[in-house]
């Protein structure tokens, strides 16, 4: 058949294509690709505080399984008709990996949930939302609010400079607990230390409990307990700096280490689920309202599914400190969304985010759908949620993390690929014996200076 | 043919040439381009020389996700060619018949759905609550039973039987076919000779199977190294990078964390070690022929 | 060759069980789709009460119509265009024998083992440039591209077994090239022309990588693009994420069903060829 020819011919003609391609290859070697390039000019339309009455269509980019952006821009269409939104969704871990290319491409959402901002404020794919803060009079937000969506020219560090996003909500993290678990292995209250925690932890596995329902697939859902640790043993402003990159950060520090040893420790008793690796954050939540586990890690964008799915049954603490008493620190971080550097009408959803802070049913749905405390000028009241409920216990976990000034962003934003290319990775090493301790905290904080130093 | 004819034959060759030249030489031009750089897609890119390929080839990441793409080779390639092999000489002729045409139809049909679609079925079945667990459970063996894709022992064998199962109907039929026409004289003389099942084996079938078997080989081993939208949707590489693949890398690289030129370095090592690997097949199952 | 009854036997037992094999993850997501909406399903078991309504949220959830209108838009735009330069140039390159025919046969031979993933990046910026980002052009023209080394070598190699004598016959009756093109080698070329488009259907209906690089929208996808959407947005949920894959694997299975002895035939000689 044929292929007498085509092997003949393959020998001779790949010798004959080799200088072809070359060429091509030198060819295309000229310029420096990039370089004619400008960077992408921000759609420079005045700024207005008012909405006007042209139809437009929001491009918005949420995530799959949290319906409160949904439910926000449902509540936005009805007040004013004469914007629609086209809702595009995805799992986190496809966001975070579909970011920057949607926000490059001309297609870019007008309002996108962000993963993490730095890096996106960096190649310029994000509005710099500074006119509107002061169009709007933001500086009546207490400031310490949106310290988490500053970000520096040129993307570092964090925690100064322009305002790069807001929050649809601000959320607080900390221990979910299945009450009549809780009951059967006698405990009473809420722990006061990390010792008792980690006694409570014991006692639910010697009573066949599984101790903690907690993900780690596709994204480590593991590094809110370790995170919850390591904010307990060291001083969570050098967490703060360094997630906000400032200079001489580390992450090696003796809390991370202390943190990674005690989630080896809990590993490898068995206080985590033993397929952990291969749960999902929908996986556990699902374990979780099953009965399966006695405490989860998470944040309150949870409670109102929770209140639904095990009414009664389910009670929220701050994570404990060392020491009975001593002063709580949580993650605590904005629902972020930001508005593409390329958006088609960015002053409509600057007036979005603006109206979700500020118009009062809004602010209820943020409380009664997303569970989050909607933030905003501290003189608007915080809709109540209904008294028995874990909503009205997260809330409440808000405010005393609030008064108490114990707020810290997660370790997960430092960077834009901190999460995906060694948190994630290493912590499912951890928890599998595959990682020491020592191991982990070099791990990330090598991925974090490679990342700092292009 | 005249002269003129035979130029003119030109007009026929150029727009397939054209389309080729714009959307893969050009490309592939530019991947070795923006392999010289350090580019993050937006700004100006910055020379980097051979910076890139030096991290390819040094960085312990990188160097662990090319490994894991010669591993699947051994699920991808190996263990369908060496079950088909065995199949088909013990089917031989006993593949006629409507018999036949369903057997074949059912095999066939992995190579039809796409590859997301195996992927998803896959990690179902593989999952906590999946069939391979509830099976191990019904014979005792329950003591196996795991989330397969998500521990670190069992995660790339379990993505490496995903593309078993995708390859393995298509070796078969493939050999079964080749196997059919090996001429029935020679296995008569080889038993005249006093020769084996095994003996027959290695005289007869697999000489004759060459060709077919160095086809299986190709297609296999470019879907090993080449593999991309399995591990995306069956373990997204995880857990740790157990599962990355060069083709998964180059996407995150070049898409999420915008590292463009390590991107294209690794796309040119990747085009490479498929050229490597699929030559002296060819030269080993075709040298004969050409 | 004569077999005995006991080999025949223990080959169908084999091929039986591989064929048992193959299907499993069909059936075992079949099982998983008719569950209640809601539960965590486990592993093979037929529910009491199958929710075949399961498979209508699918379809509009994952907005089956668009989908299947996209790929039909994809497919439309890629496979005859492609068959027809295709061969062209390989009846050009097989038949006519331009001159320099082998250097040109020698630049496509680079493109048949290229993975995909080494032309993604620059294809992505190149679609960008022309302004062709998340339009369905972005996947038609590169793939036509892309498919232009196979399918070249696959018609050339039919056209170079065409006897000469054939043209020269037609040539004496004062026929243009083209009309012995069309006239005398098109028809001739009939089986070698069906395999590939075949061919092409499947890769082009089953494109992946280019599909979620290149276009955002999964309306706007090709059917695996479309599916690996559905996935990053249903993937948690297991009893839907079940029954949408089946529903968007139905239209291949359909086609492939229909016309399964031509798919076996194409498949097996294009993976001989290729």
């Amino acid at each position: 058949m044929t292929e007498s020819t085509a092997g003949r011919l393959s020998r001779r003609s790949v010798v004959l294509t080799v200088p072809l391609v070359a060429a091509a290859l030198a060819n295309a070697a000229c310029s420096a690709p990039g370089a004619d390039e400008s960077s992408p000019t921000q759609n420079a339309e005045p700024v207005r505080t008012d909405l006007g009455d042209a139809p437009i269509t929001l491009e918005m980019y949420a995530e799959t399984g949290f319906p409160l952006a949904k439910a926000l821009a449902d509540e936005f269409g009805k007040q004013h008709p004469n914007v629609k939104f086209n809702v595009r969704e995805d799992q986190f871990t496809v966001i975070v990996e579909n970011a920057p290319r949607v926000l490059a491409s001309d297609k870019a959402p007008d309002i996108i949930r962000l993963p993490t901002m730095v890096d996106l404020v960096k190649d310029n794919l994000l509005r710099n939302l500074d006119p509107y803060f002061t169009a709007y009079g933001w500086n009546r937000f207490p400031a310490s609010q949106l310290v988490q969506l500053r970000v520096g020219d040129g993307g570092r560090p964090r925690g100064i400079g322009s305002l790069y996003a807001m929050g649809l909500g601000y959320s607080v993290t900390g221990v979910f607990y299945n009450r009549s678990l809780a009951q059967r292995i006698g405990m009473s209250g809420p722990p006061a230390t990390v010792a008792e925690f980690e006694d409570l932890l014991a006692r639910a596995k010697t009573a066949g409990v599984q101790p903690i329902m907690q993900f780690n697939k596709n994204t480590a859902g593991i590094n809110f307990a370790h995170q919850a640790l390591q904010n307990q043993f060291g001083d969570p402003a050098r967490i703060a700096d360094w997630i906000f990159q400032k200079p001489g950060a580390t992450f090696d520090t003796p809390a991370a280490l202390r943190a990674s040893q005690t989630i080896q420790k809990w590993a490898q008793a068995g206080y985590f689920p033993k397929d952990a690796n291969a749960i999902d954050y929908t996986t556990m939540v699902g374990e979780f309202q099953k009965g399966n586990g006695l405490f989860m890690f998470n944040g309150d964008w949870e409670s109102a599914n929770l209140d639904k799915n095990m009414s009664g049954n389910v009670g929220f603490f701050l994570f404990p400190g060392e020491t009975a008493g001593a002063k709580h620190v949580a993650m605590s971080a904005p629902n972020t969304f930001g508005i593409g550097a390329k958006a088609k009408n960015p002053g409509a959803a600057a007036f979005f985010l603006n109206w979700v802070h500020t118009d009062p049913k809004a602010r209820e749905i943020t409380v009664t759908v997303g569970g989050s405390s909607p933030g905003g000028p501290p003189d608007l009241p915080v809709p109540p949620a209904a008294a028995g409920t874990v909503l009205a216990e997260t809330l409440k976990a808000a405010q005393q993390l609030g008064a108490e000034n114990g707020a810290v962003d997660f370790t997960a934003n430092a960077t834009g690929a901190i999460f995906a290319s060694a948190i994630t990775p290493e912590m499912q090493k951890l928890v599998a014996g595959q990682q020491t301790p020592e191991g982990y905290v070099k791990a990330v904080q090598a991925e974090y200076a490679k990342e700092l130093s292009r | 043919m005249t002269r003129a004819a035979r130029w003119s034959g030109w007009l026929y060759v150029l727009p397939a040439l054209a389309m080729y030249a714009i959307f893969v030489l050009r490309p592939l031009g530019l991947t070795f381009q923006y392999s010289l750089y350090h580019w993050n897609g937006i700004g100006v890119a910055r020379w980097a020389g051979l910076d890139n390929y030096l991290t390819v080839f040094t960085d312990g990441d990188l160097l662990k996700i090319i490994g894991n793409a010669f591993v699947l080779i051994i699920f991808f390639s190996f263990i369908p060619v060496g079950l088909g092999l065995l199949v088909a000489s013990l089917v031989r002729r006993a593949s006629g018949g409507p018999f036949g045409t369903v057997v074949r139809t059912i095999l066939f049909l992995p190579q039809v759905i796409p590859l997301v679609a195996a992927g998803i079925a896959w990690s179902w079945l593989l999952s906590s609550n999946g069939v391979i667990n509830q099976l191990l459970r019904a014979v005792g063996l329950g003591g196996w039973a795991r989330a397969w894709l998500g521990e670190f022992d069992t995660a790339l064998p379990s993505v490496g039987m995903i593309g078993a199962w995708v390859l393995l109907g298509l070796c078969t039929i493939l050999l079964v076919t080749g196997m059919s026409k090996i001429d029935p004289a020679l296995y008569e003389a080889a038993r005249i000779d006093g020769a084996g099942p095994i003996r027959e084996f290695l005289a007869v079938t697999l000489p004759s199977l060459r060709r077919e078997i160095g086809v299986c080989l190709t297609v296999t081993v470019i879907a090993a190294l080449a593999s991309f939208d399995i591990v995306y949707i069956a373990t997204a590489g995880g857990p740790g990078l157990q599962t990355t693949v060069p083709g998964l890398e180059i996407y995150r690289l070049a898409f999420a964390q915008r590292q463009v030129g390590l991107a294209s370095a690794l796309a040119i090592v990747l085009m490479v070690l498929v050229l490597v690997c699929v030559l002296p097949i060819q030269r080993l199952t075709r040298g004969d022929k050409a | 060759m004569r077999l005995s009854r006991r080999e025949r036997l223990t080959g169908r037992a084999f091929l039986v069980a591989l064929a048992l094999i193959t299907l499993l993850p069909f059936v075992s997501m079949l099982s998983a789709a008719l569950q209640p909406r809601g539960t965590v399903p486990t592993g093979l078991a037929w529910p009491a009460d199958p929710q075949w309504s399961n498979f209508v949220d699918a379809f509009t959830v994952a907005n089956m119509a668009a989908l299947l209108r996209s790929s039909l838009f994809i497919t439309v735009g890629v496979v005859p265009v492609s068959v027809a330069i295709a061969t062209m140039a390989g009846f050009g390159l097989g038949h006519l024998r331009v001159p320099g025919g082998r250097i040109a046969f020698g630049l496509l031979l680079i493109g048949l083992t290229l993975p995909f993933e080494a032309v993604v990046t620059p294809i992505y910026y190149q679609m960008r440039d022309l302004g062709l980002l998340n339009t369905r052009w972005a996947i038609v023209l590169p793939l036509i591209g892309l498919y232009m080394p196979f399918a070249v070598f696959w018609m050339r190699a039919h056209f170079t077994n065409v006897p000469q004598e054939l043209s020269d016959a037609a040539r004496v009756d004062g026929s243009t090239t083209w009309q012995l093109f069309w006239r005398v080698h098109v028809p001739l070329a009939r089986p070698a022309i069906a395999s590939l488009t075949i061919l092409l259907f499947l890769w082009t209906w089953n494109q992946f990588l280019l599909a979620i690089v290149l276009v955002d929208d999964a309306t706007e996808r090709t059917m695996a693009g479309a599916l690996g959407a559905f996935q990053g947005q249903w993937g948690t949920d297991q009893v839907l994420l079940c029954a949408g894959s089946l529903l968007i694997l139905t239209p291949t299975l359909v086609v492939f069903l229909i016309f399964q002895r031509h798919f076996i035939s194409a498949l097996l000689q294009g993976s001989l060829k290729g």
